[in-house]
């Protein structure tokens, strides 16, 4: 199948660009499952040529890891009597300075572009090869050895004011059991949504949608609910408090995390962060909020590059199974067209995401965080019902609950990647007919 | 160094055993045990070590509220004693009568650069009211940069009025309470603790304080410096300001009048760490004074986290690491129980050595040692730059394991050229280190002569100095 005309391929660039910015300011949408609703209510073929959906694609996931920084500024939950520790970017709200956590998000965002750009046409078709090939068999090695970090190195945020050492000792390990659990109950979770015909098989690359949907998207917008988050007049001027040491440290240590997530399956952004960020030990607010953005971009649009290099072709992301299904990219002039599009992508993405940034902190209390919440939850459950139906919702429920008790323990949200984490282990390690009589499933 | 350093370290150990390599090729997941050995001492320290501890001072400059998780904590009047004095708190009750109003003068002392005190008289405008919650009442004064800032939250202050106020507590002459307003608790409280504990460690043989930090609303801290100054025998505390868990500053500077506190100590101390100790995010510290002979010379030595680096961190620790995992794992029938032994002993090792590059040092072989060996002061345990040489040789050396290992080579080129080609960034790393760290080490030798000199007290002394 040939390569589609330029002019088509950057309309339809320019069409996912504007699909990703509509649809990622929004809190609890994430561009994998709208795309997912997307193929499975209107099909590719009939709606665009299935050679300019890996561009389309591509288009609307730099523009979800650019404009996703909006949701994660103004509309996640910063009540601390909701949680315990708040991340730098709810700092910054509750401080007035959304716009400039945005701020530093997207010079993180073009640094990581830029690495990825560079890293693409110079880097990654020669080192990438032979570097993957050394180490692919040890996958699950630097899988298991990354959750059991995650466990170990858990730090507990109470127990410092017990009365006695056991009371110290109770306080600090309920937090890590709580996390232990987490991560569990999504494991089993997980497993059997993978393994059973619980949803049906017509939604065979959207049956993990509604779990994920449940531990992160709707676990937060219901937290939003719930709490009660002031909404503080936020300041909208153009400045920003880093240094270029900062910002270098910060850039490479999110380029590293965001590299090692892109290209081991498994890995999400998060871990990569957690690895890179000890490696390089980080510290301050605005070297977090920039690794972030670099490492977002790497994770999430490197990741799917990895679709489009010849000597490679890695299927990494729900994103590129998604696409891969359809229509997957062969040639050189692919890849450097989908570098090409990358820049322009980012380019548009940064102005709408400052532009919208800029529009909210002007804005921010004219309607508060609770009534968009609404209104995302039942997208939400309308999202799994239309996916994957009534059982959809069902696992939905579950999911939820299980990213409510990451909250609750005040534990790390990312134990409910056990989902994910657990059976993928359980069946790379072939213990999946065992794991199945275990719960009465076999 | 970071604890992912020494959890790398370990999992490369693992790699270089021919044998555990071919067990991960197969889906053998058990080598990942080295790098948990290579981790313990740390999680033991931390996760059970800081909790078990004892404390024989818990000092808590501002107590939480329990619901909320950060201070001041909302106390009723009743509730208040002699021994909360100078921690910061919150009350809510109905002024009750107006007892002063306008200007007078007020007196305190700061710290020069030099360490030197000035006292400094200023007139202030400030107020003075009791304030009443149904279970007692209490004296509340405001007064300086306080007072303006409270007329500004609260407008005029009228008898009937209810309101919420936050201060430190204060106790007079006559040993009746009082509530100074401020957005911090008074650092003299800490100073005094401290003084104390130094001097009983110098009666008694050891005290071991905990300091608690200070958690404000909205996940901030406000930062406060210990000052353990030998020569002068003082311990000062500043109050610092408001600062992110990342440790930047974002204002709330408090005014000179409440920001030093300082206190004597009648007993010879010295210091081991040429730094103030700084107590801001996460979680504050425990500091054991201990006595100790130096230089022909009973004092009283710190130890920063005495919980820290003890046996868990020692080369024994490592040989008793390996002899349980062969134990454990022989027992299950694990086929190459000898090579996991090694692994993790090496892994428990590079945990050590790379600890020993940094400052705190270890009692390498205890019980056939019994000191602390110092650590090759290389650089910080949080620095970056050798966090990142090490954790980058740890992967380097890895892909090397894992390519020499497998037939075909996915790389095929020589193991020397190879290794070069993948260690470089460290050997960079590693060589900048080892510059900074001369300069490094000459600063501290500098500070550590101010630190452990006994002899200028008492040459103070001496000349009516003090």
């Amino acid at each position: 199948m040939p390569m589609i005309p330029l002019s088509e391929l950057l309309i339809w660039s320019l069409a996912g660009v504007l699909f990703g910015s509509l649809i990622s300011w929004i809190p609890g949408f994430h561009i994998f499952n709208i795309m997912a609703l997307l193929v499975a209510v209107f099909g590719v073929g009939e709606l665009m040529p299935v050679q300019a959906f890996p561009f389309f694609a591509i288009g609307a996931i730099v523009a979800y890891a650019y404009v996703s920084a909006i949701s994660s500024v103004y509309f996640s939950v910063a009540d601390e009597s909701a949680v315990f520790l708040l991340f730098p970017t709810q700092r910054y709200l509750l401080l007035g300075r959304g716009h400039e956590a945005v701020l530093l998000y997207l010079i993180g965002a073009v640094a990581g572009t830029l690495f990825l750009v560079l890293g693409a046409l110079f880097i990654f078709p020669r080192i990438l090869p032979p570097i993957y090939q050394a180490t692919s068999p040890y996958i699950t090695y630097f899988l298991v050895a990354i959750v059991l970090f995650m466990f170990m190195s858990e730090w507990p945020k109470e127990g410092d004011r017990g009365k006695t050492p056991a009371e110290r000792l109770w306080m600090a390990w309920r937090q890590i059991l709580g996390g232990i659990l987490v991560f569990f109950l999504s494991g089993i979770l997980g497993f059997i949504v993978m393994n059973t015909n619980l949803l049906p098989t017509t939604s065979a690359y959207t049956r993990l949608t509604p779990m994920f949907i449940g531990f992160f998207g709707m676990s937060w917008v219901l937290l939003n609910i719930l709490s009660n988050p002031p909404m503080l007049e936020q300041v909208p001027d153009d400045r920003v408090e880093t240094n270029v040491y900062n910002t270098l440290k910060a850039s490479f240590g999110g380029a590293l995390g965001g590299t090692i997530a892109a290209v081991y399956p498994i890995i999400t952004g998060g871990m990569g962060a957690l690895v890179a960020g000890h490696m390089t030990s980080q510290r301050g607010d605005d070297a977090f909020i920039i690794s972030q953005g670099v490492n977002r971009v790497i994770y999430y649009v490197g990741a799917f590059t990895l679709l489009f290099l010849p000597q490679l072709r890695l299927t990494r992301g729900a994103a590129a199974w998604l696409v891969s299904s359809i229509y997957t990219p062969k040639s050189y002039a692919e890849y450097l067209a989908a570098i090409g599009v990358i820049l322009l992508s980012a380019g548009i993405s940064f102005i709408f995401t400052y532009y919208i940034s800029k529009f909210l902190a002007r804005s921010f209390n004219v309607v508060h965080i609770k009534k968009l919440s609404y209104l995302v939850a039942v997208t939400l459950v309308v999202i799994s019902y239309v996916l994957t139906g009534p059982m959809g919702i069902a696992v939905l429920l579950v999911s939820t609950a299980i990213g409510m008790m990451a909250a609750a323990f005040n534990t790390r949200r990312s134990y409910c990647l056990g989902g994910l984490i657990l059976p993928v282990l359980i069946s790379m390690t072939g213990h999946t007919g065992y794991f199945m009589g275990l719960l009465g499933l076999g | 160094m970071r604890g992912f350093t020494h959890y790398i370290s370990g999992l490369a150990a693992a790699t270089f055993f021919a044998a555990l390599v071919g067990d991960l090729r197969l889906g053998i997941l058990i080598p990942v045990i080295a790098a948990a050995a290579a981790y313990f001492p740390d999680f033991v320290d931390f996760k059970f070590g800081k909790f078990l501890a004892r404390r024989d001072y818990e000092i808590d400059p501002a107590p939480w509220d329990e619901k909320k998780h950060y201070a001041p904590k909302l106390v009723k009047i009743s509730e208040l004693s002699e021994g909360n004095r100078y921690q910061f708190f919150a009350l809510r009750g109905k002024v009750k009568e107006i007892v002063a109003k306008g200007s007078r003068e007020v007196s305190y002392r700061i710290l020069r650069e030099d360490g030197s005190e000035e006292t400094v008289t200023e007139e202030y405008r400030g107020i003075v009211f009791t304030l009443d919650d149904g279970t007692g009442e209490i004296t509340v004064e405001a007064f300086g940069d306080d007072y303006e800032f409270f007329e500004e939250e609260f407008g005029t202050i009228e008898e009937g009025k209810d309101i919420l106020v936050f201060g430190y507590v204060e106790v007079d002459d006559d040993g009746s309470l009082r509530l100074v307003v401020s957005d911090a608790p008074h650092p003299q409280g800490i100073a005094d603790t401290v003084a104390k504990a130094i001097e009983e460690a110098y009666r008694e043989g050891e005290r071991i304080v905990k300091i608690h930090n200070i958690r404000l609303p909205g996940d901030v801290y406000r930062r406060f410096m210990i000052h353990l100054d030998p020569p002068r025998r003082e311990v000062r505390v500043e109050m610092g300001p408001i600062v992110t868990p990342g440790g930047v500053a974002i204002g709330g500077d408090v005014p000179e009048y409440r920001k030093y506190g300082v206190a004597k100590v009648s007993v010879p101390f010295i210091k081991t760490y040429p730094k103030p100790t700084r107590v801001d995010s996460f979680s504050g510290p425990e500091i054991a004074f201990r006595r100790a002979e130096f230089k022909g010379k009973t004092v009283v030595k710190d130890r920063f986290l005495p919980w820290h680096h003890g046996f868990s961190h020692s080369l024994t620790m490592g040989i008793i690491i390996g002899l349980a995992v062969f134990a454990f794992f022989k027992l299950i029938g694990y086929e190459h129980a000898t090579a996991l032994a090694l692994a993790s002993m090496i892994g428990q090792w590079l945990h050590v050595f790379e600890d020993q590059l940094g400052f705190m040092g270890s009692n390498l072989f205890p019980p056939l040692t019994k000191d602390v060996i110092p650590g090759f002061k290389l650089g910080e345990s949080g620095s970056g730059l050798t966090n990142f040489s090490t954790a980058w040789l740890m992967i380097a050396l890895m892909i090397w394991n894992f390519n020499r290992f497998t037939e075909p080579r996915p790389i095929p080129i020589g193991d020397v050229r190879l290794l070069l080609y993948l260690i470089w960034p460290s050997i960079i790393g590693f060589g900048i280190a080892i510059v900074r760290s001369f300069r490094l080490r000459r600063e501290i030798s500098e500070l550590m002569d101010y630190y452990t000199n006994l002899e200028a007290f008492e040459e103070m002394e001496e000349v009516g100095g003090i």
